[in-house]
């Protein structure tokens, strides 16, 4: 007896997974200059790691006989794999079986990946093609009754949507044109990337034209729109590039909530002192100056990961290392509103805390903010309840902080610069300044009735500022002990490093005590 | 040709225009100085270019996103 038949049919079989949706459509995916769903996994990954699950699952065509003819594989892809030497989930559309579709889908598929992630407490990347849910509208036909969606079977699905946010990293890559249930799933993740090239709908051009508006897929939802609404983080020019910056995401990051983000050795002296720190604010308090630079230069060389540039601007978050730990890092852009917070920036802030108490990173802060954004399109969109939202999530972390007042710290926003009702690691750079209100302006309303009873209302105006600008010194903060402790700038490096030293055995492995929303 | 347009990154006011139509700019010059919750916010050359029209005036109340300037890139 030997089992050489089926040895061969195993073997067939597989074939026909490889072969996708066929040659033509194989071509077509490369003729748009996108990868096929195996390749890129096999780029993601490390070399020979993709463990694949589910291979034979499709639909079969069979002879009179019985014999198979040809498996369409189901356009789920997923398996296990290793990426930097770290075990991950990795499940991906493809786009070659009808536009990645669900129509052709396993449902169980992409939910045993979901599921796999979850309980062996592994990362989860998303490769997402196309739209993943009810089919198109042909589907009530093949199926004969029409989809209640989410009420199909199980809830599992969008259940894990939710769940595995509080459980793992979840990365998604957009790649390609990506709507409804595709576009679900990739904004529903820890960190999501777009190529250029690709856009992200809850629904595509032909439906949004019965709107009125004729759109195409770039003018709809293109890396342009996405990022700077914020549904998507980062935007690339290519495909290796969003596996790159996937890999990178993760690479500061625990496998699960249950375990600690990984600490690297770290080449890069800790009390390395750059001297363009004590240039890099002006003087003149209305000049604005790059914050970037700063944080490149205080974190580990090179460590920096930015997320969500375009959104939000008047913050930076990101990833970055010190002295060889994992950190969230949240800075000031005074280019954008002078540092300002936004409702995005509030928005931001929040998703990027809440990042930072699932898995367990400490967070630094280099402050300059002169508030919350002022005026009436501040007021329109809800600045106010998104700046208390934003310091109720600094509020209600519980990992290591420290924060540098690198310039401003006024008004409520100023307040949400450090946890309150616990403790933290504050300093001030020489160039913080600080109050309830801003002088310029403040001084109008406060003094009124003096500058308007001086016979030169301009020159009381211009005394007044004088005096209370001598008094607004950090020094005197500090003989009061409002400020802890005002630095040298140089010496900023050396500070945050022995603080992730510190932070380093505070950080406690667990789910977080809420958890975390998209 | 390609031509650019320049456009706030921040809503305020025009406080200085540093170019004038037809100068020859490099990558990074402030084109003009923007007024926003009372800071000096410049308004640069993404590249190098000539500068083609100037869209608004010192002074101009400006939105986020509003065009500026139309650049002709080298």
């Amino acid at each position: 007896m030997s089992w050489t038949p089926e040895l061969d049919e195993l073997a067939r079989r597989t074939a026909m997974a490889q072969a996708m949706g066929g040659e033509d459509k194989v071509k077509r995916q490369h003729d748009a200059g996108r990868l096929t769903v195996r390749e890129r996994i096999h780029r993601l990954v490390d070399a020979a790691s993709f463990h694949e699950v589910g291979a034979l699952s499709g639909v079969g065509k069979y002879d009179a006989q019985g014999r198979v003819q040809q498996v369409t594989p189901a356009n789920c892809v997923f398996g296990r794999a290793a990426i930097d030497g770290r075990p991950v989930v990795v499940v991906g559309d493809d786009f070659t079986v009808r536009g990645g579709s669900a129509d052709a889908s396993i449902a169980n598929k992409p939910l045993m990946a979901e599921d796999m992630a979850a309980e062996f407490r592994l990362p989860i990347v998303r490769i997402i093609e196309g739209s993943g849910g009810g089919g198109s509208v042909k589907t009530i036909e093949t199926k004969g009754a029409s989809n209640l969606p989410g009420g199909i079977g199980t809830t599992r699905g969008f259940w894990r949507m939710t769940a595995n946010l509080a459980e793992v990293p979840v990365v998604g890559l957009g790649l390609g044109s990506v709507a409804g249930l595709g576009a679900a799933r990739l904004a529903s993740s820890h960190f999501s990337v777009m190529t250029k090239t690709s856009a992200m709908f809850v629904a595509g051009p032909p439906v949004v034209a019965r709107l009125g508006q004729a759109l195409d897929k770039q003018q709809l939802g293109g890396a342009d729109i996405q990022t700077r609404s914020g549904a998507i983080d980062t935007a690339v020019d290519t495909e290796d590039e969003a596996f790159e910056c996937g890999r990178r995401f993760l690479s500061y990051l625990p496998p699960s909530v249950h375990a600690l983000p990984p600490v690297l050795p770290c080449d890069d002296d800790p009390q390395r002192a750059d001297q363009m720190l004590l240039s890099a604010v002006p003087r003149e308090r209305r000049k604005v100056y790059k914050m970037r630079p700063i944080v490149e230069a205080v974190v580990d060389r090179g460590s920096f990961f930015e997320m969500g540039r375009n959104f939000g601007r008047s913050i930076i978050a990101g990833l970055a290392r010190l002295g060889g730990h994992p950190v969230a890092l949240l800075a000031s852009d005074p280019f954008h509103y002078g540092g300002a917070w936004s409702a995005e920036a509030c928005q931001k802030v929040v998703r990027h805390l809440d990042l930072a108490e699932t898995f367990h990173l400490p967070v630094v802060y280099l402050m300059d903010c002169p508030g919350f954004m002022i005026g009436l399109e501040a007021e329109r969109s809800a600045t106010i309840r998104h700046g208390v939202r934003a310091m109720a999530a600094m509020n209600q972390s519980t990992v290591p902080w420290c924060t540098v007042i690198v310039r401003n710290a006024f008004g409520v926003a100023g307040a949400a610069h450090q946890p309150a009702g616990r403790l933290s690691l504050r300093y001030a750079w020489l160039s913080a300044t600080w109050g309830s209100l801003p002088l310029e302006g403040g001084i109008e309303a406060a003094y009124r009735a003096e500058i308007e009873a001086a016979p030169d209302p301009k020159a009381r105006l211009a005394e007044i500022e004088e005096r209370l600008n001598a008094l607004r010194s950090p020094f005197r903060s500090a003989e009061r002990f409002w400020i802890e402790e005002i630095i040298d700038p140089r010496r900023t490096r050396a500070l945050l490093c022995d603080f992730a030293r510190l932070a380093e055995p505070l950080r406690t492995p667990g789910p977080a005590r809420f958890a975390m929303r998209p | 040709m390609k031509t650019l347009t320049v456009s706030a990154d921040v809503a305020g006011t025009v406080w200085k225009i540093e170019v004038a139509v037809g100068d020859t700019v490099a990558p990074d010059q402030d084109l003009m100085i923007l007024e926003s919750m009372k800071m000096e916010i410049p308004a640069s050359a993404p590249q190098g270019g000539v500068v083609r029209r100037i869209l608004v005036e010192q002074g101009e109340a400006i939105a986020e996103g509003q065009g500026l300037l139309i650049l002709e890139c080298n």
